[in-house]
């Protein structure tokens, strides 16, 4: 009995050597799924190619994030930073899945992306951008998007107004490997 | 799994030997400071084997909070379900013990809020070890033991590690010697 106890003893102090708490280890393992790959999102908006990828993406701290989606209560919210301006998009549920998410202009005018300070939004019941997430593995999805947008213009009268109402074409759109930050 | 836990508890209360205990007990390890002092419930069960020792089932929960200025409700909580020894230094069932015990953590979660704000609830099970030393004692006929316990728990290739002081009170309690 006394080897028993002394076992037990002996393991608890080793096991007390473990470095990290389990809530650390826990967020580590999380990071450490995401942490080594490169996530890549591509483009073509008026037929011009627009590419972001981040090497480590997991590494990136979500405020500042260059490519992410990010977990919210009831939404998650994909965006992306590139030389050229920026793209966002929501996916409106509470848990993420494969499939299609489209919004599209009867939901309201809401803005998607910017491309050289001209910024696109859906404004008529046409215009819409739709998300198919194909893969959602490790925290990362993946998938393709498309979409047609009205572009906002300035009116050179410090106003905007409306360019050409579905003008702006989205096509091509791959994402690959995004990391979704809770 | 909470159906594993009910069968179990029914077991330890139905056993002649059985006490209540509460304790105050400390996280203790890397990034524990921001955890206030916490508390836990046991019930436990003792069998005598031998004139010093006894086998020893014990079921509870360990509840500490987290100083979050995210808000209220952050913390951890654990339900360790352990068996061990309890092994008296004077060979008759009461005085000073040492009793190293092992189990389950049957329920493990740690709630807490991110750097968004958002909250994460992270669940998990794990290995329990634990080493107490303690004191039986009677006090106005009725049998108490005071003790002090070192417990970790390991999942996911961390431990929670705890130091913990408790007195148990026996609820019911059969004599380790006939009058």
């Amino acid at each position: 009995m006394r080897y028993y106890m002394v076992l037990i003893t002996t393991c608890v102090f080793f096991a007390s050597c473990l470095k990290q708490s389990i809530p650390d280890a826990m967020l580590s393992d999380k990071h450490r799924n995401t942490g080594g790959i490169t996530a890549m999102l591509s483009y073509e908006i008026k037929g011009i190619p627009v590419q972001i990828s981040v090497p480590d993406a997991g590494s990136q701290n979500p405020l500042y994030a260059t490519l992410s989606c990010i977990k919210y209560p009831g939404f998650y919210s994909l965006s992306g930073l590139s030389s050229t301006g920026e793209i966002t998009f929501t996916f409106y549920t509470d848990t993420l899945t494969l499939g299609n998410y489209t919004y599209n202009g009867s939901y309201g005018e809401e803005f998607f992306m910017s491309f050289y300070n001209e910024n696109q939004y859906t404004v008529i019941t046409t215009d819409y951008l739709t998300f198919s997430v194909t893969s959602y593995e490790n925290g990362c999805i993946s998938g393709s998007f498309s979409g047609q947008l009205t572009p906002m213009i300035n009116n050179g009268n410090n106003g905007f107004i409306h360019g050409d109402y579905g003008s702006t074409k989205i096509t091509n759109g791959v994402f690959q490997n995004i990391p979704v930050f809770y | 799994m909470t159906k594993t836990m009910l069968i179990l508890l029914a077991v330890i209360f139905s056993v002649h030997i059985a006490s209540a205990q509460v304790g105050a007990m400390k996280l203790v390890g890397k990034n524990t400071k921001n955890y206030k002092l916490g508390f836990g419930a046991f019930i436990k069960t003792a069998l005598p084997v031998n004139e010093a020792g006894s086998i020893t089932i014990e079921g509870g929960v360990n509840i500490f909070m987290l100083n979050d200025p995210d808000g209220f409700g952050s913390g951890t909580i654990m339900c360790p379900l352990k068996a061990g020894y309890r092994y008296t230094f004077n060979q008759t069932g009461e005085g000073l013990y040492i009793e190293p015990q092992t189990g389950f953590n049957v329920y493990g979660i740690t709630s807490m809020h991110d750097e968004n704000g958002n909250p994460v609830d992270l669940k998990y099970h794990g290995v329990v070890l634990a080493v107490g030393t303690g004191y039986l004692f009677t006090l106005w006929r009725q049998p108490f033991d005071l003790n002090l316990r070192y417990e970790t728990v390991i999942a996911h290739g961390g431990s929670n590690n705890l130091v913990a002081l408790g007195i148990s009170r026996f609820i019911s309690f059969k004599k380790r010697y006939s009058d």
